[in-house]
């Protein structure tokens, strides 16, 4: 079958939607284009925006202490200088560096309990970005190449997966990486340019640009006649998208935001960085991660969390106010999480070291019960007292928040690889 | 959904044919018969039996391209696509191909694709040039060494010897996770993926245990890295707990099971520990490899896997990636599950290559100018009507994405003045391996095609926007668009642009939608010349080996 896909930049949000609710996961062509015209009505546009579900990552780079954020344990031996608050939700105290995020947990469900048994950077970022450890012989994809997957559509003008990471600590440990399910679904990324590469015209007017292509696409048509696969259809398609992207540069001017939303989210590159990743999930882009680094704090380790603690409960309780304004917060699944948190034990240079076994990561919006806390550590933070859970059940309570089945297989080759391994359950007491 | 369904209808009377071929496997062609005559015999009696006429051989242009990408690794020059299609020799195919065996570019591309895929799972866009394993490659290919022996050299690797040193490389970056090493050593050479059993006995190849995965490993366990050299030591072994039953000592076994009688599968005495850590440290202290141990549990893997008898998955695995090269489909699939249960599409054929390259020698060019010569190979890759036929029938050529270094060179090629590049051989071959060294940075913007490869939106981006990339190959002296400026006629532009791009005369339909899109530029010559290379560059036609 040769594909055709939608030229027109126009109904851009419906045709997703539509897409989205008709046939996530598929390779789904843009079928039917009366169908497709007929969803363009203002008020089924906007119905169908709401039920797209994305998701944003704000990924703690380095590893960010549970206990200078979701699960503080003042007068402990290892409780350090901070001391907790309390909550928005009785009985639930969250580090006083988190003031906002404090009153603000209605959306947000905190999880205490992970153990995920690897303290090393390289390979524990990896395993937090895939849900499962490495496995040797299997490239597997991370989350934002799986959302991709899942929940981005063929025809989008917009990118369906961006990843920001401007530090160049860890930036190596967990790069995007589609695996297995191919360059249609790697990343973005940006890693020094608020603006994407290659987005801008460069040296030619935008008339020969666009006949430019027009060539193009007439000189390939003759040679892909007859020649349908997928890769071929990966080729057309990926040049179909250009112009569509090229459109999407004003997705990432954060400039076009009035100086109020800029204010509200800060000044500061994370801040920045999350607004732009509100703007692109509100135009569709199903994943976005915004990398902020360096939370390796083996000293100081409370200087260091006095400093981007703060910020931290500022973005997110930003991001989690502008989302709920604009009604996308049913929508959109916010996670923040790292490779590992931080030993309870603080060492001779007032620093905290790797620490993987009872550690903290939180959820909010799209398909979480908000308010709550799930798992709880020991007194001292050494260990996971209750409800211990793995990355793999992280991952696939993230699925089921998005509406995703977990238990689904991809396969490669004849080998089916499974979303997540059989028999893993997601955190049920966290769903909405 | 009908569609499909037929589809799975043929695919299941092929198997069936190839099932019932399999059973009277004694009855192979003769070994003396030319290799392209036997592919052609196997594949043409398949395409009979599903009843699909294939698609009609590919045309002068067509081949020219495809050989040159697949024998040297980049399109061809202007020049020598004019005399192939100039000549008139009815043997002209056949010295096309030993031309370009023979040509020094061959090595280097052998050793290129060879490189990449014994990376494996490391980073695929390491610059593989003047690397150690390159190198060794490189000298292994220009010497036509045979397939045992390369895999000999990089099972037991002589690192005193300094132009061996590369041969190392392959166990040095994974001796120190033997889990690794022994999925890999099993995929690279063996074309099988013990990885399931390493938890459980295989689910699908119920003659596959656990045993087979610990098996293998005890061929490695005594493999360590001891101050940057891969030693041996002459004691060790696998314990491992199975699903059922308590821990046992894993026996020495090979992928067919034979197990092999070995000693020092016990914990060795105080004594004994001593002499051997002599051994080691003396290595360490002088820096140099430590001496072998008395009894290679690596070195009988080597054995056994090359032994009358033992060697068919050493055997057909190459065979079975080197035609997965060629033909963009193996003969199994997936290439690592070359097991009892995963039927090769043409089993005889298989069979019959194998015990062709057993006894030539494991000789890999002889392999692949047999393969190159047949028809099969030769299709066009267009299907003019209906349903395309399932892949396994190699009815119709397949698409194949060009590899990084393929793109990289090729586009270089593209767009260097065609006049400058000229078909005498020497002079040639000098150019184009200054193009190959300076295509490697280029070669690291593109992602190294799999099956089921997409394109990425990054890629078209890149092609569309980027400035470096418009630099290297449209603007400056000695590029195509400089001579296509010079040139006054439109008509003669838009076919030389053609040619030199795609490798084939221009279409009038092309050449008058170029000369169309020059005209209406008559105030820019130069921008237009760069737009309609650009334009060529970026078709699907230049995108794949088709």
């Amino acid at each position: 079958m040769r594909k055709r896909f939608c030229g027109s930049g126009e109904h851009v949000i419906s045709r997703r939607g539509f897409l989205g609710t008709m046939a996530a996961g598929g390779v789904a062509a843009c079928a039917d284009m009366t169908a497709i015209q007929a969803l363009a009505a203002p008020e089924i546009s906007a119905e169908l925006r709401r039920n797209q579900k994305r998701c944003i990552l704000l990924w703690l780079a380095g590893g960010a202490s549970q206990l200078e954020t979701w699960d503080p344990k003042p007068g402990a031996v290892t409780g350090g200088p901070f001391q907790a608050i309390q909550t928005s939700v009785p009985g639930i105290h969250i580090s006083e560096l988190m003031p906002r995020m404090a009153r603000r947990l209605k959306d947000t469900a905190i999880i205490r309990s992970l153990n995920t048994r690897n303290a090393d950077h390289n390979s524990a970022a990896e395993m937090m970005m895939r849900g499962r450890p490495r496995e040797a012989g299997l490239n597997y994809p991370d989350l934002g190449a799986v959302l991709s997957r899942e929940l981005g559509q063929e025809s989008s003008p917009v990118p369906d997966y961006v990843a920001f990471y401007f530090a160049t600590e860890g930036r190596n440990m967990a790069p995007s990486n589609p695996g297995f399910l191919g360059a249609r679904h790697g990343a973005m990324d940006l890693y020094t340019s608020m603006i994407p590469e290659n987005i801008r015209r460069n040296g030619i007017s935008e008339q020969d640009h666009i006949e430019r292509a027009d060539l193009r696409g007439t000189l390939s048509r003759g040679f892909e006649r007859g020649r349908s696969s997928l890769t071929i259809d990966s080729h057309s398609h990926a040049y179909s998208r250009v112009r569509g992207l090229m459109s999407s540069e004003a997705l990432f001017d954060i400039g076009r935001e009035p100086q109020r939303i800029r204010d509200m989210y800060g000044p500061t590159l994370f801040g920045q960085q999350t607004l732009a990743a509100r703007r692109l999930v509100e135009a569709g882009v199903p994943f976005v991660r915004v990398g902020r680094a360096w939370w390796d704090s083996h000293g100081h380790n409370f200087e260091t969390h006095q400093e981007m603690v703060p910020e931290l409960d500022q973005v997110m309780c930003t991001l989690l106010d502008d989302l709920e304004q604009r009604g996308l917060l049913e929508s959109t699944l916010v996670i923040t999480l790292a490779e590992f948190g931080r030993t309870p034990n603080i060492n001779s240079q007032l620093g905290r070291d790797h620490f993987a076994s009872a550690w903290s990561c939180s959820l909010s919006g799209c398909g979480i019960r908000g308010g709550s806390v799930y798992g709880r550590s020991d007194a001292t933070g050494q260990r996971v007292a209750d409800g211990e859970i793995n990355a793999a059940r992280l991952f696939a309570t993230i699925y089921r928040a998005l509406g995703i089945n977990h238990r689904k297989n991809y396969h490669v080759g004849a080998r089916p690889i499974p979303l997540t391994d059989p028999g893993t359950e997601p955190i049920r007491e966290v769903l909405a | 959904m009908l569609r499909s369904l037929l589809r799975v209808m043929v695919v299941t009377c092929c198997s069936a044919a190839a099932a019932r071929a399999d059973d009277s496997a004694k009855d192979l062609l003769a070994g003396d018969r030319p290799i392209e005559q036997v592919v052609d015999h196997y594949v043409d009696a398949a395409l009979k039996a599903a009843n699909v006429r294939p698609a009609p051989q590919a045309d002068d242009a067509t081949i020219m391209r495809r050989l040159s990408l697949d024998l040297v690794g980049h399109i061809p020059a202007l020049s020598e696509t004019a005399d192939f299609l100039a000549a008139s020799a009815t043997d002209k195919k056949v010295k096309l191909v030993d031309r370009l065996l023979a040509a020094p570019s061959f090595a280097r591309h052998q050793a290129q694709e060879f490189f990449t895929f014994l990376q494996a799972s490391d980073d695929p866009r390491r610059a593989a040039r003047r690397t150690p394993l390159f190198e060794y490659l490189l000298a292994g290919f220009r010497e036509n060494r045979g397939w045992d022996r390369m895999f000999r050299d990089m099972m037991l690797p002589d690192e005193k010897d300094k132009a061996m040193r590369g041969a190392g490389e392959f166990l040095k970056s994974r001796v120190r996770d033997t889990n690794r090493l022994t999925i890999d050593a099993s995929v690279v050479f063996l074309g099988v993926n013990v990885s399931c059993a390493q938890c459980h006995d295989h689910p699908h190849v119920s003659a596959w245990t656990q045993d087979h995965f610990y098996g293998m490993k005890s061929f490695f366990a005594r493999s360590f890295d001891s101050g940057g050299f891969v030693a041996e030591r002459d004691f060790g072994f696998v314990k491992y707990i199975p699903n059922k039953g308590k821990e046992k000592v894993a026996p020495v076994m090979f992928l067919t099971g034979k197990a092999l009688d070995v000693p020092g599968l016990k914990e060795p005495s105080k004594e004994e520990r001593k002499k051997e850590q002599e051994r080691l440290d003396q290595g360490k202290k002088k820096k140099t490899p430590p001496a072998p141990p008395q009894f290679s549990l690596r070195a009988k893997l080597v054995e056994t896997a090359l032994a009358p008898g033992e060697n068919d998955f050493f055997a057909r695995s190459i065979v079975n990636r080197v035609w997965h090269r060629l033909f963009g489909r193996g003969l199994v699939m997936p290439l690592d599950q070359m097991h009892i249960e995963n039927q090769a599409s043409h089993p005889q054929l298989l069979q019959w290559l194998a015990r062709d390259l057993v006894a030539h020698k494991y000789d890999l060019k002889r392999l692949i100018r047999g393969l190159v010569l047949s028809n099969a190979y030769a299709r066009g890759s267009r299907w003019e009507s209906g349903d395309m036929p399932p892949e396994q029938l190699f009815a119709v050529s397949r698409l194949r994405a060009l590899t990084p270094m393929q793109m990289a060179v090729s586009l270089k090629v593209a767009t260097t003045d065609p006049m400058s590049l000229t078909a005498d051989g020497k002079e040639l071959d000098k150019r184009l391996e200054g193009i190959e060294r300076s295509s490697e940075g280029r070669a690291s913007l593109f992602t190294q095609p799999g099956d089921n490869f997409q394109v990425s939106v990054s890629e078209a981006l890149l092609f569309t926007n980027n400035s470096n990339l418009q630099r290297e190959l449209l603007e400056g002296g000695g590029t195509l668009v400089t001579r296509l400026k010079q040139e006054p006629d439109n008509a003669r532009r838009s076919d030389l642009a053609v040619r030199t791009v795609l490798s084939r005369p221009a279409r009038a339909e092309e050449i008058q939608a170029i000369s169309d899109y020059l005209q209406r530029r008559g105030d820019r010559v130069e921008a237009a010349c760069q737009q309609i290379v650009w334009a060529l560059l970026t078709s699907a036609e230049f995108r794949f080996n088709h």
